[in-house]
């Protein structure tokens, strides 16, 4: 076991990746509650968002406040565009069936991005957040403002979030359409708008995400992409509903995952972490579980 | 070989004890087209292609198997992996020890390979078959990812001593050895078509028998199949093992297809693209995991020969996924030869209205 601090600046690195696993955990909650679809190209709309605000940047010369307002919009009209389009059509399928059709979004913008940020033979890309470089150390950790910026939005938009589905009108009607579409449509919530609402703000989550995590760990399409599946765990562990529990569970895998790093005998399987974290959740919380006959669990 | 939309059509054919059913003469020509299709593909084609679409078709066939697996558990039984490589992976491992470890002849490693897999198949099924539809899905991804990063650091066995034989220091690294009786490609495509053609049989008989109805059941509802006195546990996994055993069959020979094996060559995303293709092809016909396998390594190296890049095929999947999910749940297979029946139909009437209009 290596000393205390090496640890150190390792948990600095994994609130921060944690705040952001929590940011993209509550955006796939609140999608999921309030449409029923698991949005697995969440990780791939970032990096659409990343890349082109990267091109803006170094090949355009455009001020980096705009590259990144672009990147947050381009990953909001993906969602919103996608949503409009086959939220309709795929409404009353399954909620695996949802699931899957996101997944041909997923395929089809990351061909899209490997083929115009072409990945083999190219430099490196990097984009940077001013904050990078400014910053203040605790003890003898150096913390930047990036990843004070990563876990302050992880815990500000759980809060948020959280509030708005328990006070705000529009989110008292995602949680109704969460119970049942139907019901909710006769009562006179206006359900595509209220979809069309939820989409739009997981685009955007989705493009903030992708924006901090272009920073935090590459800016790669493939890995950009991927990393969706990480953050999956800790809505996985959450049952697709609870808020609190993504972010617990969200901070507890960044964490870990970075915590394993300096210990040598499990350095090179802290990327399991998520998936253990994932597995054990879900068999652990299925233990007590009878067959559900409602439309909501089938 | 293609049977309707499972369900309905499975429990139909299902005739008293005894009654031995005469092949209709539908029936007789589809059986016939199948065996001259299966003997060219097996005879003539090797002698009509360059080595390098030898090779690709023997990835064909490794994949067919992979696809007929996923076909069963997603088409038939409506469990969704999004696993599948990683299977295919543990496969390929064992395979792959076990050849460097023994002397032994080809297919009874194969056979072994696929039991292991099987075993391993289980060993995960059996705590996920707790979970349901999306839940399931998520979790076999999970489990992928988690089988992924271990062999990314256990790596492939390469000729080395101890229980992974792996030997990071290995200047030279002996190839995996194919069966003496398969040593080219051709004759190697050959064996690799052979064995998959009897995993389609195998798949085959599951669907025509007890197993085939139970999993049209439970697709249907379960708790209705678990009234009707199925013991869904069991068959459920009854499932997992075919799937799991035939993929590791495949991933056997997936290691003598290619000699060497690098655990990049297995990766996460792969899974998912694999589903794609496999909804694509076509879940509900067994001809639907052939044509899958084509869209899934034949293609990309015909784009390849021609310098197109494989991200216009990415693409594509995702565009059929899309396509597949809203409006023809059957897949290719299903939809081409009904597209093309229609599209002759109305090609006639056109004529035949032409020919019509011409007279007076």
């Amino acid at each position: 076991m290596p000393p205390w601090a090496e640890f150190e600046p390792f948990i600095v690195s994994g609130l921060a990746l944690g705040g952001v696993y929590a940011l993209s955990g509550v955006g796939l909650v609140v999608l999921y509650r309030a449409t029923g679809v698991l949005y697995l190209a969440f990780g791939a709309v970032g990096a659409l968002g990343a890349l082109i605000a990267w091109s803006l940047i170094t090949k355009a010369g455009t001020p980096g406040w705009a590259g990144w307002l672009v990147c947050v919009a381009v990953a909001a009209a993906v969602t919103l565009g996608y949503g409009l389009l086959f939220g309709p059509a795929l409404a009353k399928r399954d909620p695996l069936v949802k699931a899957v059709a996101t997944i041909g979004l997923t395929l089809v913008l990351y061909g899209a991005m490997d083929l115009l940020w072409t990945t083999s033979g190219g430099q490196a890309r990097s984009l940077t957040l001013p904050t990078d470089n400014g910053g203040f150390t605790v003890g003898t950790v150096q913390v930047t403002w990036t990843q004070v910026i990563a876990l302050g939005a992880g815990v500000v938009l759980t809060v948020a979030t959280a509030a708005f589905l328990r006070y705000s009108k529009l989110g008292t009607a995602m949680r109704a359409m969460a119970n049942d579409r139907e019901i909710t449509a006769t009562l006179g919530v206006p359900v595509r708008r209220v979809e069309a609402a939820a989409w739009l703000g997981c685009g955007v989550l989705a493009g903030v995400a992708g924006l901090l995590l272009a920073d935090l760990v590459a800016l790669d399409a493939t890995t950009l992409t991927f990393l969706v599946i990480s953050s999956l765990a800790a809505v996985l562990v959450a049952r697709l509903r609870s808020i609190p529990l993504t972010f617990a569970a969200a901070i507890v895998v960044g964490l870990l995952h970075d915590l394993l790093t300096p210990i040598v005998a499990l350095t090179n399987y802290r990327d399991m972490t998520p998936f253990v974290i994932a597995a054990i959740g879900l068999l652990v919380m299925s233990r007590h579980r009878v067959i559900a006959i409602s439309r909501e669990e089938a | 070989m293609s049977e309707g939309h499972g369900g309905a059509a499975t429990l139909e054919r299902a005739r008293p004890a005894g009654v031995r059913r005469r092949l209709t003469r539908p029936q007789l020509v589809k059986w016939g087209v199948t065996t001259v299709l299966l003997l060219f593909v097996l005879l003539g084609l090797p002698q009509l292609m360059s080595l390098y679409y030898v090779d690709t078709m023997t990835q064909v066939a490794v994949y067919s198997m992979v696809a007929v697996g996923l076909g069963v558990l997603v088409g038939r039984v409506g469990l969704v992996s999004l696993g599948q490589v990683a299977v295919l992976a543990i496969g390929a491992w064992s395979a792959a020890r076990l050849l460097f470890a023994t002397t032994q002849p080809y297919p009874l490693i194969l056979l072994e390979a696929g039991l292991i897999t099987m075993v391993a198949g289980v060993a995960i099924g059996l705590p996920a078959l707790r979970l349901r539809g999306l839940y399931l899905a998520l979790i076999t991804l999970m489990l992928a990812g988690g089988i992924t990063v271990v062999l990314a650091t256990v790596n492939f066995p390469n000729g080395g001593h101890g229980f992974l034989g792996y030997n990071g220091s290995l200047l030279h690294i002996p190839p995996i050895r194919r069966p003496s009786f398969a040593a080219s490609d051709p004759a190697y495509y050959r064996f690799s078509v052979i064995i998959a053609i009897l995993m389609f049989a195998l798949v085959f008989a599951h669907i025509k028998t007890k197993p085939g109805r139970a999993w049209a059941a439970i697709r249907q509802s379960e708790p209705a199949a678990l009234a009707a006195g199925i013991n869904t546990t069991l068959y459920k996994l009854w499932a997992f093992a075919l799937a799991s055993f035939i993929t590791g069959v495949a991933g056997g020979v997936l290691a003598g297809a290619i000699h060497y094996l690098y655990s990049i060559g297995f990766p996460t995303q792969d899974s998912i693209t694999l589903l794609a293709v496999v909804l694509m092809g076509g879940v509900y016909s067994l001809w639907g995991a052939v044509v899958a396998a084509l869209l899934y390594q034949f293609l990309p190296a015909l784009l390849n020969n021609w310098g197109v890049s494989a991200d216009w095929l990415i693409i594509l999947f995702g565009i059929g996924v899309l396509q597949v999910l809203t409006t023809a749940p059957a897949g290719l297979a299903d939809q081409v030869p009904r597209d093309l029946a229609r599209l002759g139909r109305r090609l006639r009437r056109a004529a035949a209205r032409g020919s019509r209009a011409e007279a007076p």
